[in-house]
């Protein structure tokens, strides 16, 4: 995992959402919801579109986070908000930073916006291990 | 909204509360490496370290989804709140927040159990959604070995109940789709 510290900033990440992005994740988390994947049962029940179920909002923020950190990075814990619904044929971004390291935790803000504002804000919790010092 | 209704909802939170962790289920499939292998082409997600054995934490809720035509048991705690509110007109829901701790990576072969709890009602707010309680649930998953019960990751997550119309604002068809199970 890659060393830490707080006020980094976590590069950009684009992901551009098309009905297939929709409806393989909300399937692929088990989710059956029928607003993930059936159009005209979102548009009937008020909805634009199909929308991204909350499973997935979690998974595309672990991934993330942990493309940045490094594969080995251990998450202790993903807290998120949801806002804005994230449609096919939108552009969901992820940006985040570090907050804080401290006691063996980093704590990691990230926000994912769509065009209709931001669809997902959180905190991601990792484990931290502090280098070992060596004695000369 | 009245007082009565208010405190009908309360005694009722109370109540259910109170049941604890009053709903359990089973993951129906242990945790396996196709399904893990699909929600990593899904996701995109190119991870070595989960096509060899672990599988990625924010997983954890998807082991215990019910499945295609199955519903959540009306035991659940959630579920009796959601009947609660809905016969008392707030009948549409939108999920608001949701909070996992991961005690540690979960690994292929490992079987899940779920438990579910009320964890919190709190309202009536005005919101932009329109006038509303905020229901938490908390679920806890469990590898049940010979040592005992091993808790692995819990899981608050918050829905608002409202009365649908009552604002303008976005569609309020967002599902409880990341509620329990």
């Amino acid at each position: 995992m890659r060393q830490i510290e707080a006020g980094q900033t976590i590069p950009e990440w684009s992901l551009p959402l098309t009905p297939t992005t929709i409806v393989s994740t909300a399937i692929a988390t088990r989710d059956w919801q029928d607003v993930h994947h059936d159009r005209d049962v979102a548009q009937a029940a008020g909805s634009k579109d199909i929308f991204m179920n909350i499973l997935t909002s979690n998974g595309l923020v672990e991934r993330y986070v942990a493309d940045w950190l490094g594969h080995d990075c251990e998450l202790q814990g993903i807290a998120i908000r949801l806002g804005a619904p994230a449609y096919p044929y939108d552009t969901l971004t992820f940006s985040g930073s570090v907050r804080s390291v401290e006691d063996g935790v980093a704590t990691l803000d990230v926000v994912g916006r769509v065009s209709l504002g931001d669809h997902v804000t959180g905190t991601v919790r990792v484990e931290v291990v502090e280098p070992v010092e060596t004695v000369a | 909204m009245t007082d009565e209704r208010h405190d009908r909802i309360m005694a009722e939170a109370e109540r259910i509360k109170a049941l604890g962790e009053a709903a359990e289920s089973m993951a129906p499939y242990e945790v396996n490496q196709p399904t893990i292998g699909t929600w990593l082409d899904a996701m995109g997600y190119d991870n070595d370290r989960f096509r060899d054995g672990e599988a990625p934490p924010s997983m954890i809720q998807a082991w215990t989804m019910p499945g295609l035509g199955r519903r959540r048991a009306d035991e659940d705690p959630l579920s009796r709140m959601m009947v609660v509110l809905t016969d008392e007109g707030y009948t549409a829901v939108l999920g608001t927040n949701c909070e996992q701790t991961y005690e540690r990576y979960l690994k292929v072969g490992e079987q899940l159990r779920v438990t579910s709890a009320l964890d919190s009602v709190v309202g009536p707010k005005n919101t932009a959604m329109g006038e509303g309680y905020f229901v938490t649930s908390r679920n806890t998953w469990y590898v049940d070995g010979p040592g005992g019960a091993e808790k692995v990751a819990t899981m608050l997550f918050r829905v608002l109940k409202f009365v649908p119309g009552s604002r303008d604002g976005r569609s309020a068809t967002s599902s409880t789709s990341g509620g329990t199970r």
